[in-house]
């Protein structure tokens, strides 16, 4: 127990609550006398050091309490007593220490070199700060919201273990004009991000940098130059509508609307639409969905539940040469596509019909007809017109090579089906 | 001497509050009061945590006493037993009052650069909450008809680090004002429990109960 104070107890047994203005001044504390803050000293106080390098540090002990010597004074780093070989005793009232080879801080806040008296208890204590100076930082990267704003993202150097606090400062300004102006929003998006949220130029490059500070030194990344309307995002689209088209068991629709925030600016979006079998973790992804507002997906399984999202590329705003950044995906929608009526393979005819709701050959189908598609035609948007004519074709001549089979002459169904496809189409 | 008096606390009895029918007077503003201090109490134990953690060994162990040094100005909850309880009501909501006023202030000048954000964070957001608390306090003081304390001229607490203080006292400093705050919001617990008694009808039962605190 630290000495030389009398405990409160002492103070205020039996007397009477003392009025308010007293009681304000003992609670704003009366000065004491012996407040033991100079009751020793550590040299140095608070250093800064690099890693591996060495440390010579005293414990001076003052009179108060009186005859107090360096006899029995012990060195404890973080809450650890050091061996007794790293401490001599330099003179009758101080106690020197060695360290050597130092190791990073334990925390940022500094180790924590404690003086203790032969009894345990703490004379001083002084914060040591074991690091690295900080490294370049790199990997900038900066998206707008809507042209409204700027987020910034980068990596620190070293893995930003520098076990000393490292200050990062985002700053920026205009390519040929204008001062630096300092980013002031951080960990917006992580740890390392920053966020300008108004007074932003268009039409002109912005510079921007990271520098990165601490005890031992500073750092500065590379410029990143760039123009706002290049990594313009938006929002994803809102209002995704996933419904069935009639009673195909293979198809689902989906609508959405743009997103209203770029509205006013000209721009061909790009839209990509990924979906997901309800227990699956494997997306689908449609690509190449341009400036439509509406998709079919196709060559789905009948009755199963999908989930479907939906995002959002500003491509080529107010001209930009560059694609935008793509938006968040929009919230999970979800259908499912009509059971399928046909009976299963089990129950029916005994031999394996062609074409039938496994996916296999349906898909080998749909295959076959995009490829020819490809070949034969360059507008996507009209394929799915044209596949739903030529189900209804196949399943016409689904049912006249059915019987064709049952009589056993495959090979003519197969000529019959290929004569008829150009003509249909 | 510390851990005397939190024994002698301990043993004190805590009374579950009745309702009343007719005018509630501020019963349930004592209620709310009382609630407020063990939702800080637990807010603290996760923040002081963190923090100690961050301040680094020795100061995060169990039954770390470093000298009170810095510590002087921090207004004190331990008190004698007889004298906490013949505190008169407004004395003992004043003591409250303008304990937990300094040490808002002590914690909102805790500017600990090196901190990381989610620590300002849960600081800022442990600050709020004992805002909230002293809020209380006002309106319990104002339902009993009690002046809010004013600070006298020249005595209003606006603490800023000692710029004498190296880090380590610094970090001493805060040790002692996150176990100050602790402290009080035990105690204000018991005071607001006494309070909520005294609000009662004699005829309320009283249980002991014993509660178990540990540091």
């Amino acid at each position: 127990m630290p000495a030389g104070r009398p405990g409160p107890a002492a103070q205020s047994a039996r007397r009477p609550p003392p009025p308010l203005p007293l009681l304000l001044l003992c609670v704003l504390g009366a000065p004491r006398a012996g407040s033991g803050a100079d009751t020793a000293v550590i040299s140095p106080q608070d250093p800064t050091l690099l890693i591996g390098s060495s440390l010579q540090a005293t414990c001076s002990v003052h009179g108060d309490p009186p005859g107090a010597t360096a006899e029995g004074l012990y060195w404890t780093l973080n809450g650890r007593r050091l061996p007794r070989e790293l401490s001599r005793v330099l003179n009758a009232s101080t106690l020197a220490l060695a360290l050597a080879n130092l190791n990073g801080s334990r925390q940022q806040s500094g180790d924590n070199l404690v003086c203790h008296a032969r009894d345990g208890s703490i004379l001083a204590g002084s914060c040591l700060y074991v690091g690295l100076p900080p490294e370049k930082p790199f990997n900038i990267s900066c998206w707008s919201k809507n042209m409204k704003d700027l987020t910034c993202r980068w990596t620190p150097g070293a893995q930003g273990e520098t076990f000393l606090h490292t200050n990062y400062s985002l700053k920026y300004k205009l390519r040929w004009y204008g001062q630096d102006n300092t980013c002031e929003e951080y960990h917006t998006v992580g740890p390392h991000s920053c966020h300008i949220p108004k007074d932003l130029a268009l039409f002109t490059p912005y510079e921007i940098w990271v520098e990165a500070t601490n005890r031992l030194g500073s750092a500065r990344s590379d410029v990143l130059t760039l123009d706002i309307l290049d990594v313009v995002t938006t929002d994803p689209p809102p209002d995704v509508h996933v419904s069935r088209v009639g009673g195909l068991e293979d198809q689902l629709s989906v609508r959405w609307v743009s997103p209203p925030a770029l509205k006013d600016f000209l721009f061909q979006a790009k839209y990509q639409i990924r979906y997901r079998v309800e227990d699956s973790v494997d997306w689908k992804v449609v690509d190449d969905v341009s400036n439509q507002t509406s998709c079919r997906l196709a060559g789905l399984k009948p009755g199963t539940v999908y989930f479907v999202q939906v995002r959002c590329n500003p491509f080529g705003i107010y001209g930009s040469k560059k694609a935008g950044i793509w938006s968040e995906w929009s919230h999970p929608t979800a259908a499912s596509t009509p059971r399928s009526e046909r009976p299963g393979p089990g129950g029916g005819a005994c031999e394996p019909r062609g074409g039938e709701p496994s996916s296999g050959p349906v898909r080998r189908e749909l295959k076959q007809f995009l490829g020819w598609l490809k070949k034969h035609a360059y507008c996507s948007n009209l394929s799915f017109r044209l596949y739903d004519q030529w189900r209804a074709w196949m399943q016409k001549s689904h049912k006249t090579r059915n019987q064709h089979r049952t009589s056993g002459s495959c090979p003519r169904a197969d000529a019959a089906r290929r004569e008829v496809l150009p003509d249909k189409l | 001497m510390l851990a005397c008096l939190c024994t002698v606390l301990w043993h004190l009895p805590a009374v579950p509050a009745l309702n009343r029918t007719g005018d509630p007077g501020p019963g349930p503003s004592i209620q709310k009061t009382y609630d407020l201090t063990r939702y800080l109490e637990h807010q603290l134990r996760s923040l002081a945590g963190t923090y100690l953690n961050y301040l680094g060994p020795p100061f995060n162990e169990p039954d770390f006493n470093p000298p009170r040094l810095g510590a002087e100005t921090l207004p004190r909850a331990t008190v004698n037993l007889d004298v906490w309880q013949n505190l008169s009501d407004k004395l003992r909501l004043t003591q409250n009052y303008e304990a937990y006023s300094h040490l808002l202030c002590y914690l909102r000048g805790l500017n600990r650069q090196a901190a990381t954000a989610e620590l300002r964070r849960s600081l800022a957001h442990f600050c709020t909450s004992l805002q909230g608390l002293l809020g209380s306090i006002a309106g319990v003081m104002a339902a009993l008809g009690y002046p809010l304390p004013q600070p006298l001229p020249g005595t209003e607490p606006t603490w800023s680090p000692d710029p004498a203080h190296s880090d380590f006292l610094q970090k001493m400093d805060d040790f002692w004002l996150l176990k100050e705050l602790q402290t009080w919001l035990w105690r204000s617990a018991k005071d607001f429990n006494r309070l909520k008694k005294k609000m009662q009808p004699p005829a309320a039962a009283v249980t002991l109960r014993l509660e178990a605190h540990g540091f």
